[in-house]
């Protein structure tokens, strides 16, 4: 369960986040909304990378705003980067392993957790890999298997689609969908791409100037007039 | 995973068996002497090249921390009864914690105002040893007394200059090793989370604080072991040996040798005082020298952003592929 409470972010006179406020218990949830509406600044308050003006948020009971940036990764809050974040020259497998040097597991354990992550996303063949080599497809995977490593309890995702093509983006939308019943994490999902949002969340919330204007399944919020009006400009 | 044991970790080894080995029976006394200096500045100039090549950050301070090992080891020789290494390694640990407590306010700074923080601190340092002099045996806190310097003990299997040629380089391969170790652990996956962005490091779990002061800490540690391991090669160390613009010097070696590996370091090492003593035997002003650092640099800068080493290393290399 996912709980904000009047998150208000302010970006010196603009109010990036204005009062949202939304209970999420669905296992895969879609976050839409025009340029600039706010987005990526949720997500950012989930990660503690932006300064709340007011407001709390909470997963399963946790209150993500008393905790440090680092410490609220440690505790199970893994995301992916709008721009994906990787190192040229560190291999894939090293990428996960970052992720997993602050778990205090065993060697065995990190080996482990880094084979079964890189093979659900269908990249254990470039385990070795440095960075620099990588794809773009290979970039976005390497990014979504570091989210999948040391137990993650809320996963965020921003723009995984960006960049990919039509089949890369059906192999997505299949690992998006196994995730929540491989590894129970919950899915909070930003992207522009309304079909991938439409296939794999059970229901999306809608921002538009910072505000949640709409809020329930994904496909009544799809319909909904005042969203259509926000997000397709009609 | 699995690379402790890599090539060139192999041929590192064999180079420094045949330092250890070949170059006494090879290099009369006034040779092995420099290249006692040279392995002692590469130690240091290894800590300058981790910090910029692990978090991209300046630090102009390593000569000062040298100092800094340097008075602690001298301090602790006259002051204590404690062996040659216990001492090397004590001041090395201080100056490694006085290197973190400098770098503490300068970790919300980058760049140009990072390198000029640490100019600051390396100029502090520069009035502190003018002022005060490095302990030669006198009485007191300070043990600065007017006369000819006591004895600076050396350990008791490495009392010659050729064995404690032998000691340093020893110290020198130990310290290649530490850096080489915390690369391939979390401290250096997390150093490369930092340094792709510090958002990404904290999404990473990376307390990016604790691994920017370990690395300030760790290049101290490598000061403080170069400064004590210097105290025992001279017997004494001068004040005028550790000018704040020294400390730019250096930097500017690390880079020209290369920052991304151990062999760089050598590089920086051996430019800094294998070639103005090389110099010096051809008769050639030491100044020389300096024109062909800023040459050097030049062409690091224009050509070579991994240095010398890069080249060397990219040689050996030729054909290979790191995937």
């Amino acid at each position: 369960m996912i709980e904000i409470a009047d998150v208000t972010v302010k970006f010196g006179g603009v109010v990036a986040l204005d009062n949202v406020t939304l209970e999420i218990a669905d296992d895969v949830v879609g976050l839409i909304g025009p340029n600039g509406a706010g987005k990526t600044t949720l997500v950012n308050a989930f990660s503690g990378f932006v300064r709340q003006a007011g407001g709390r948020i909470s997963v399963h009971g946790t209150s993500l705003s008393d905790l440090a940036p680092h410490e609220r990764a440690r505790w199970g809050l893994a995301r992916s980067f709008q721009k994906v974040q990787i190192v040229p020259d560190l291999s894939v497998a090293d990428h996960l392993l970052a992720m997993l040097d602050s778990k205090g597991l065993s060697r065995a354990q990190c080996k482990e957790a880094v084979h079964h992550a890189l093979d659900f996303v269908g990249i254990q063949n470039i385990s070795s890999k440095m960075g620099r080599s990588l794809n773009p497809y290979q970039r976005r995977m390497t990014e979504i298997a570091k989210c999948l490593v040391g137990a993650p309890r809320l996963i965020l995702l921003d723009e995984p689609g960006g960049g990919l093509s039509q089949a890369e983006m059906q192999h997505l939308r299949r690992v998006i969908r196994g995730i929540h019943p491989e590894y129970g994490a919950q899915i909070l999902l930003v992207d522009h791409d309304v079909d991938l949002i439409r296939d794999v969340c059970a229901s999306t919330a809608v921002l538009d100037f910072g505000k949640l204007i709409a809020f329930g399944n994904t496909n009544a919020v799809l319909e909904d007039e005042v969203v259509k009006t926000a997000y397709l400009g009609r | 995973m699995g690379r402790i044991f890599s090539y060139a970790t192999l041929t590192g080894l064999g180079l420094l068996i045949l330092a250890l080995i070949a170059l006494p029976l090879m290099l009369g006394a006034l040779w092995i002497k420099v290249l006692t200096s040279a392995a002692i500045f590469a130690l240091a100039a290894a800590g300058v090249a981790l910090v910029y090549a692990q978090l991209g950050l300046i630090n102009l301070a390593q000569i000062a921390l040298i100092g800094v090992g340097g008075w602690i080891a001298l301090r602790l020789n006259y002051a204590t009864d404690l062996p040659v290494t216990l001492l090397v390694l004590i001041a090395g640990t201080l100056t490694g914690v006085i290197g973190a407590i400098f770098a503490l306010p300068a970790l919300r700074m980058r760049g140009l105002y990072l390198a000029l923080v640490t100019l600051m601190v390396a100029a502090l340092f520069q009035i502190f040893f003018n002022a005060f002099q490095f302990p030669n045996g006198g009485e007191g806190f300070w043990g600065v007394a007017q006369k000819s310097a006591s004895e600076v003990r050396r350990p008791g299997f490495a009392e010659s200059d050729v064995g404690y040629y032998r000691y340093t380089l020893i110290f020198m391969a130990i310290g290649f090793g530490v850096i080489g170790l915390h690369k391939i652990t979390a401290p250096g996956r997390a150093w490369a989370m930092i340094r792709q962005s510090e958002a990404n490091a904290m999404a990473t779990g990376v307390n990016v604080t604790l691994y920017k002061l370990w690395a300030f800490a760790l290049s101290g540690l490598l000061a403080g072991t170069a400064g004590a391991l210097l105290a025992g090669a001279l017997g004494q160390l001068d004040a005028r040996s550790f000018l704040a613009g020294e400390g730019i010097l250096l930097f500017a070696l690390a880079v020209v040798g290369g920052v991304f590996s151990w062999v760089g370091a050598i590089v920086a090492g051996l430019l800094y005082k294998l070639l103005p003593a090389l110099f010096n035997d051809l008769g050639l002003s030491a100044d020389v020298a300096m024109i062909i650092f800023g040459a050097a640099l030049m062409h690091a800068i224009m050509t070579a952003p991994q240095g010398i080493a890069g080249q060397i290393l990219g040689a050996f290399n030729r054909g290979g592929s790191d995937d």
